[in-house]
């Protein structure tokens, strides 16, 4: 066991969250753009999170070698990882404009499929569930030290 | 006793953060102490039964009497979590306090009986 207990959990979660944090600014900055790299207009990314046994739970169970030990039980602990970043791939708006040196042959521009308000209430999800594992990672820490100044006062 | 309340609050320390960690995350069942060492514990002390209580270790198991109120099967509550990961936080300092004092008196016991 850590010193600090749950702090692997907490920084995969932390780390899962900063990549969604990541991709949901690409969206906000990509919501104009009119040609990706492939030359289409660009489609909002949306990052997947999957559970996944912990190191921790593994280790333990690598040293029995069993299926399911004292400490981690039947289900053991999980972690989270970033599972993929895939393309929403429904249409965005088509506009009218000849003047856009993207428009179609009858005058219409493709725009991006980025939604501003739902991006933002991704946000401040995404922020929200940082904070909260911030307050998992104090709480872990405030742990550590009682257990250190219990064994400091004898 | 204490320091198996110790180790329980440990653990589940651990299994708040998984579930904290995996707020977002689809079909994700929450987990918690098993509920079966609370009356393990109970029964133990109750008995007076020294080696029932030493063989007796908490464990980690999904949580089945919570029900999913998200549409993606997700069963834990953001909240909820924080709150019982606060408390356990405050359960952990009362148990290391109460047996800080109590290894405390012992020494101050053979302090004088040693003078």
């Amino acid at each position: 066991m850590n010193i600090i207990p749950s702090l692997q959990t907490t920084g995969d979660a932390l780390n899962a969250e900063r990549i969604r944090m990541d991709v949901i600014a690409q969206n906000i900055a990509n919501a104009q753009t009119t040609r990706d790299v492939n030359g289409k207009a660009y489609q909002r990314k949306v990052v997947s999170f999957a559970a996944v046994m912990s190191q921790a739970t593994k280790d333990l169970r690598g040293l029995n070698g069993a299926q399911n030990n004292a400490q981690t039980g039947q289900s053991g602990l999980k972690t989270v990882r970033v599972s993929g970043i895939t393309a929403d791939t429904s249409p965005g708006e088509r506009i009218y404009n000849p003047a856009h040196p993207d428009s179609d042959k009858n005058g219409y521009v493709s725009m991006p499929n980025v939604k501003m308000a739902q991006e933002m209430v991704d946000l401040i999800t995404s922020s929200r569930a940082y904070e909260a594992n911030l307050t998992v990672a104090k709480t872990g820490k405030a742990m550590a030290d009682s257990a250190l100044r219990f064994a400091r006062d004898l | 006793m204490a320091k198996k309340l110790l180790d329980a609050a440990a653990i589940r320390h651990e299994a708040y953060a998984s579930n904290i960690a995996n707020v977002e995350t689809p079909g994700y069942k929450r987990v918690d102490l098993d509920v079966n060492f609370d009356t393990q514990l109970k029964g133990a002390v109750r008995k007076h039964d020294l080696q029932a209580l030493n063989s007796l270790s908490p464990t980690i198991a999904e949580d089945k009497a919570a029900t999913a109120v998200r549409p993606d099967g997700n069963t834990v509550i953001l909240e909820k979590e924080l709150m019982l990961d606060n408390k356990n936080g405050v359960e952990y300092d009362f148990l290391t306090q109460y047996l800080s004092t109590n290894l405390q008196q012992l020494q101050a016991a053979m302090k004088t009986s040693g003078s």
